[in-house]
């Protein structure tokens, strides 16, 4: 294998932060040989600063694309962490119904962002508790996006095939014949569930205004990889899109104390979610 | 490592009982079922790490039924194919319908013995796998409750310190209220 030069770590340390917002710490620099050492192979790259000096080189941004699909992480599971989705089951979505149902004569509008959608999973878990909770959506009109950076994340949250590691954990096996079909030795979401969510690629450091304001935001363990200035302007910026009656989930072992006192952190049963001030 | 238990499924007498002395001799645990509805009648009753299937057999339920029933009483059973070359093709299929391997008429028991020994690899690895994120959730969990309890602390200080400052910033009040009160918060 291809040792990685205390240079080259500095060298892609800082090209894979600009190019993703996630920062590598010294002491994490044996990722960059653990996850990259296949694409140097696939590249033919005889060093890391070749692969730097090809990955800038591609305007097409295939190599780009390798790269943020090897240092993400898409940990994740159906009902990853229990805690949040109770807490919309019994929470925030009756709360948010009722409020939008004050405010409008027609039927409430929900929009809802999973902002580190990795590979869908957060998604259609939310999907399948609006589902199970409003049922069809003829009383309401819902906007369910998820973003990632990862195009490999995305296509396969788009594409809504789960092999059996991914599904066995997390999801009861009521669930999991109700709402997925079996494809040969895969599971497929319904496609009443797969039709209420969207998908697209979306750097978080980029500007996300565009996509308009949202009800309910979930970003939960992403920021984690990102410097604590980042972190502090990219909550400050969610800020900035959600309603001021809207809901915030983070990761169950984030926080944001020090980060952005816009939010003030509410507690129901064992979860905190956030609201602005 | 516990011994893994193999049901193993075959209408020919000959080849079950070969199967199932081969496969003791190697610490496994075996049980036999004489053709596919009585392995179905089996897999209803106990779980298996392995399921070892010829593919064709007469009565109503052939190696694929045997998979698919199989893999509906737990996804985690793998399950093998034995099939006559003719039928490698159907073997393939039932690959993509969830069987982890195939092997072909008549059997290498060296062979075999190495599919079994990358079964029980793969079981190894999934769970260990399985059991490191058992141990991420509960240092999660613990983790998560210790965070929440300190956000909401913070959260609950600094409301009260804004409440000492626009009290300490209350012009209207004298300045030895203006302490008296905030010493009350």
């Amino acid at each position: 294998m291809i040792k990685i030069k205390p240079d080259e770590i500095a060298l892609l340390s800082k090209y894979i932060y600009g190019i993703s917002g996630i920062s590598i710490d010294k002491s994490k620099a044996y990722l960059l040989e653990t996850r990259f050492s296949k694409i140097l192979e696939e590249e033919g790259c005889s060093s890391y600063t070749d692969l730097y000096h090809k990955a800038k080189g591609d305007p097409r941004k295939r190599i780009e694309h390798k790269i943020i699909d090897a240092i993400t992480t898409n940990e994740t599971l159906f009902f990853r962490d229990g805690g949040p989705f109770e807490l919309m089951r019994h929470k925030i979505l009756p709360e948010l119904i009722d409020a939008r149902a004050a405010k409008s004569a027609g039927s409430p509008n929900l929009r809802i962002w999973s902002a580190a959608a990795s590979t869908g999973q957060e998604v259609y878990s939310i999907a399948i508790i609006i589902r199970e909770l409003l049922g069809p959506s003829k009383d309401y009109r819902l906007k369910l996006l998820g973003t990632d950076i990862s195009d490999a994340a995305i296509s396969q949250a788009s594409y809504a095939t789960y092999n059996k590691f991914e599904i066995e954990r997390g999801l009861e096996r009521s669930k999991l014949t109700k709402y997925f079909t079996s494809a040969g030795a895969n599971w497929k979401i319904n496609d009443e569930i797969r039709a209420m969510a969207s998908f697209r690629k979306l750097n978080l450091m980029a500007p996300f205004t565009a996509l308009g304001k949202w009800d309910i935001i979930f970003c939960r363990n992403v920021a984690i990889y990102f410097t604590l200035e980042d972190r502090k302007k990219l909550f400050n910026r969610l800020a900035d899109v959600l309603e001021p009656d809207g809901y915030l989930v983070i990761g169950s072992t984030e926080s944001l104390t020090g980060i952005c006192p816009r939010f003030v952190p509410k507690r129901h049963l064992k979860s905190i979610f956030y609201q602005l001030k | 490592m516990h011994s893994l238990t193999i049901l193993v499924v075959d209408d020919d007498p000959v080849t079950r009982n070969l199967l199932q002395k081969r496969l003791v001799k190697e610490n496994y645990e075996i049980d036999l079922a004489e053709n596919g509805v009585a392995a179905v009648r089996q897999l209803q009753k106990k779980r298996y790490d392995i399921v070892l299937t010829d593919l064709k057999m007469p009565g109503g339920v052939d190696g694929i039924g045997v998979l698919e029933t199989a893999k509906e009483a737990d996804i985690k059973t793998e399950v093998i194919l034995i099939t006559a070359h003719a039928s490698v093709g159907n073997a393939i299929e039932a690959m993509k319908k969830g069987a982890s391997d195939y092997l072909e008429k008549p059997i290498n028991f060296d062979e075999l013995l190495m599919r079994l020994q990358k079964v029980r690899n793969t079981k190894a690895l999934i769970k260990n796998a399985s059991d490191l994120r058992e141990a991420m959730n509960v240092t999660e969990q613990t983790s998560a409750e210790t965070i929440q309890h300190l956000e909401l602390l913070c959260a609950d200080f600094q409301a009260r310190l804004e409440r000492i400052q626009s009290i300490l910033n209350d012009t209207a009040l004298a300045p030895l209220e203006r302490v008296t009160r905030a010493l009350e918060i």
